[in-house]
């Protein structure tokens, strides 16, 4: 845990002291703002660091208060056991209305829930919640009884709950679900399932709301539809946008806004409602600022970019060991390959090969078919006609993710690293296993690397697209392609690209294949070159030959 | 059966009318509008406000829809000076903003308890063959019948219509081009802000009018856009009047009648899971 962290968790902890002596008012007051915050933290998770919009999060809070009742009205399960129980109901039901959503992009999950809200709302509690017709609250056990010991309880929960989500960040998942924020093609290529990511989010969004739900429940006794109205969700998703949900602080803030606003609002006289324009206002601000809340802006400040950017010479040292097997030389195969968008045929049967070990050039003008042909052989496009194989391997409709796992790896042709993550912490998830830090080091070096903790966003975009190179090899990949790498660097940053593409299959037993403008590059790289255009292969050989060909010259230069 | 139909076709064409407003900001401005539908409760209400102040009837109709379009049209203002060149998930999550924005304020000004809204057109009746149109239904369905039609030939006929296609695909170019592209966003964003002023108001006489419920018009209406994929003009009028009588037709059944609101969501649920037959990636390489 970071300093500043600890020393907003130890604030915590006094402000709960404090709380805890001053009249009971004060500490439901307080006990309110800590249920807030929990909600608050839910779209945190789902919006803040996932990048969804979820339109439900007090509905979940409302499924975990039904179940919470249901079980001191029913059953003799303890208050602490039911409150669980309940938050783990809202996951199920989350991930039913979430899987639908979450294949697609942009922002039919906002759809959705709203959607649901509203579905929920008007069938299940405007029927009443358990307990609340016969006058049957939950019962809350002897410490926990008064306001006092339940505000202390409620401190308790959300300081675990967010040491948890905190403790998530340094995990794959939380890298996981910041990539998948950035880019969901990215995410893909890395080797991890945007759909799996996306729903893990909303469901942990759901456990955390879910939380929230059992302890409003226990707070006030029971609920009723009033307490988790559909605009409710709607506010609350839009103080987590305003305040920076996914820090512990914007949470906090948060449930300082939901809670200790209104009742301030109150003794100003000043109607309630003002609050939920306010926080619109603010979050329409917060917005265009293009920020990620308000916590970022009182909390420390991001470096400028360009910083402090170290950078590590290679060392000699032991050669990186291969995770390919050596005596196996793969090919990986794309054969016939057909893409057409109507009548316009982007790639006509296109047949390419490249060995494990050596370095294929893909050369061709603008338009030509080369990254529809990255696309097909990666899987972010299916071919109308067509094969690709690895050695025996039929790799035909598996998805992206799972060909990336496979060992096929791409770049892009804009970076696509992870702003929010370290440099090793990138290269790690990109990893996609164990990668201890002298190999991080080790990366970093070869492609001249920043510091291993040095933010990504913190570095230039030549240093990004190395970073993204780094990424692939360290999940030891069998064939890397590579769409443009050398687009966006200086004349001397390609030349040293190009040094060290020369070496990339001796040293980490990979097949190589270069989508590249820089002629010099392609000539200084590659074992072979395939020429493309209009989607056909118009040459094919030795670069030296190609190079000097006539048909090559033809259709770049149109001579 | 036929009952039925006609029945639903008043609320259908109100539908209908809306998920082609979320199309059009859709397809034009690159914006899932969540405060599409409370805009034309915000108009509706003004309206209503302004009847009940002794304001003549066909004035206060007209006033109404105005105030959606400026309303609207002020949305558009702030999406095209400050989020011009954000993602469609940014500028929409800043609409569900101003979503919760415009609903709160209306509580305030309109409170929430249904108003008695006077039918549109009460003295026209239609009789052809055993059924009955009223002037409600025969707003709706003319309505959507004349704002498919404009829209068609707006975008294919006129000018204007073709740089507003060229605009909604490649931004960029059609600014360099020298297209005036703040006005002619503002404009789709205010005319789309006068349809959901009429469409709401098309459709409050006929059913629970609060402000709210008025303003949870956007759920059929998305579920509408969404089957047109938000693109389809014509599939959108389709599956909002399909929405209207499935709603309807649940209605009729005592079992089901209470779980009227379940319809939207459960269509977009289907939409949804029709939809990802195929995988789709975001933006280009």
């Amino acid at each position: 845990m970071r300093r500043g962290d600890l020393v907003l968790f130890g604030s915590v902890a006094a402000a709960t002291v404090l709380f805890a002596l001053l009249p009971p008012f004060w500490a439901f007051l307080a006990s309110s703002a800590f249920i807030s915050a929990l909600l608050v933290s839910s779209v945190g998770v789902v919006y803040g660091r996932a990048g969804m919009v979820s339109l439900c999060q007090v509905t979940f809070a409302g499924i975990g208060g039904w179940v919470v009742g249901y079980l001191g009205v029913a059953t003799a399960v303890p208050y602490p056991v039911a409150l669980v129980l309940g938050a783990l109901a809202a996951v199920p039901v989350g991930v039913v209305i979430g899987l639908p959503a979450l294949r697609l992009r942009g922002v039919n999950l906002a759809v959705v829930t709203l959607g649901f809200a509203v579905a929920v709302s008007s069938v299940v509690f405007v029927q009443g919640f358990p307990g609340a017709r016969t006058n049957d609250p939950v019962t809350r056990p002897g410490l926990v009884a008064g306001e006092r010991g339940f505000m202390v309880f409620t401190a308790a929960v959300f300081l675990v709950v967010a040491a948890a989500l905190l403790a998530t960040k340094r995990t794959r998942l939380g890298a996981a679900w910041e990539a998948v924020r950035h880019s969901e093609r990215a995410t893909a290529a890395l080797g991890l399932s945007v759909p799996f990511i996306k729903l893990s989010a909303f469901a942990v969004s759901a456990f955390v709301a879910g939380l929230a739900g059992g302890l409003l429940a226990a707070q006030l006794g029971f609920l009723n539809a009033r307490n988790v109205e559909p605009v409710d969700s709607l506010v609350v998703f839009v103080i987590g946008v305003f305040v920076g949900a996914h820090h512990v602080g914007g949470a906090l803030l948060g449930g300082v806004l939901g809670s200790f606003f209104p009742e301030l609002l109150r003794r100003l006289s000043i109607p309630q409602d003002v609050g939920p324009i306010l926080f619109a206002i603010g979050a329409t601000h917060i917005l265009a600022q293009g920020g990620r809340g308000l916590a970022e802006h009182l909390g420390r400040r991001r470096p400028a970019a360009g910083g402090d950017v170290v950078v590590l010479r290679p060392e000699g040292g032991a050669p990186t060991r291969h995770r390919a097997d050596p005596g196996r030389d793969l090919v990986l195969r794309a054969s016939g390959i057909e893409v057409r968008y109507g009548a316009v045929v982007a790639l006509e049967d296109v047949d390419v090969e490249v060995a494990q070990g050596r370095i294929l050039g893909l050369i061709g003008p603008n338009g030509a078919g080369k990254s529809t042909l990255v696309d097909v052989i990666t899987g972010f496009h299916r071919p109308d006609a067509g094969s690709v194989t690895v050695g025996e391997t039929v790799l035909d409709g598996l998805p992206a993710h799972r060909r990336a796992r496979l060992g096929i790896r791409r770049t892009f042709q804009t970076e696509r690293t992870v702003p929010a993550l370290g440099a090793g912490d990138y290269l790690r998830l990109a990893a996609g296993g164990h990668l201890d830090r002298a190999e991080v080091v080790e990366l970093l070096a070869f492609l001249d690397g920043p510091d291993p903790d040095t933010p990504v966003y913190a570095v230039d975009t030549g240093t990004r697209r190395r970073l993204e190179i780094m990424g692939c090899l360290a999940a030891r990949p069998t064939f890397l392609l590579l769409d443009e790498p050398a687009a966006g660097l200086t004349e001397d940053e390609s030349l040293r690209l190009a040094d060290r593409l020369r070496q990339v299959p001796e040293r980490f037993g990979v097949g190589l294949l270069v989508v590249e403008h820089d002629i010099d590059l392609v000539a200084a790289v590659c074992d072979e070159l395939v020429v493309l255009d209009f989607g056909r292969v118009i040459g094919r050989g030795a670069p030296d030959e190609v190079l000097a060909s006539d048909v090559v010259a033809e259709a770049y230069l149109g001579v | 059966m036929i009952d039925t139909a006609i029945a639903s076709l008043t609320s259908g064409g109100a539908y209908a009318l809306l998920g082609v407003g979320l199309v059009l900001t859709y397809r034009m401005t690159g914006v899932l509008n969540f405060a599409h539908a409370v805009v034309g409760a915000f108009g509706t209400y003004t309206a209503i406000v302004a009847f009940e102040a002794g304001v003549g009837y066909g004035a206060a109709m007209i006033l109404g829809v105005a105030v959606a379009a400026l309303l609207s049209g002020g949305i558009g203002v702030v999406m095209a000076r400050w989020f011009a060149e954000e993602a469609t998930i940014v500028r929409s999550t800043v609409t569900i903003a101003i979503f919760l924005g415009v609903l709160v304020v209306g509580f305030r000004l309109f409170g929430d308890t249904p108003r008695v809204v006077p039918a549109l057109l009460p003295g026209v009746r239609l009789e052809v063959g055993t059924v009955t149109l009223t002037g409600s239904t025969l707003l709706s369905v003319g309505g959507v019948a004349v704002l498919a039609g404009a829209v068609a030939w707006f975008l294919a006929k006129t000018r204007t219509g073709i740089v507003l296609r060229a605009v909604s695909e490649r931004p960029t170019t059609a600014r360099l081009l020298g297209v005036p592209l703040r006005t002619l966003v503002v404009a789709v964003w205010a005319v789309s802000g006068a349809v959901a002023g009429a469409a709401v108001t098309i459709i409050a006489p006929t059913r629970t009018n609060d402000y709210a419920s008025l303003a949870i018009l956007i759920l059929p209406a998305l579920a509408a856009a969404l089957l047109g994929g938000f693109q389809r003009v014509g599939a959108t009028i389709v599956a909002g009047f399909g929405i209207a009588l499935v709603e309807l037709m649940g209605a009729r059944i005592p079992a089901v009648a209470r779980y009227r609101t379940v319809v939207p969501f459960l269509v977009i649920l289907a939409a949804l899971l029709w939809m990802q037959r195929k995988e789709v990636w975001d933006e280009a390489r």
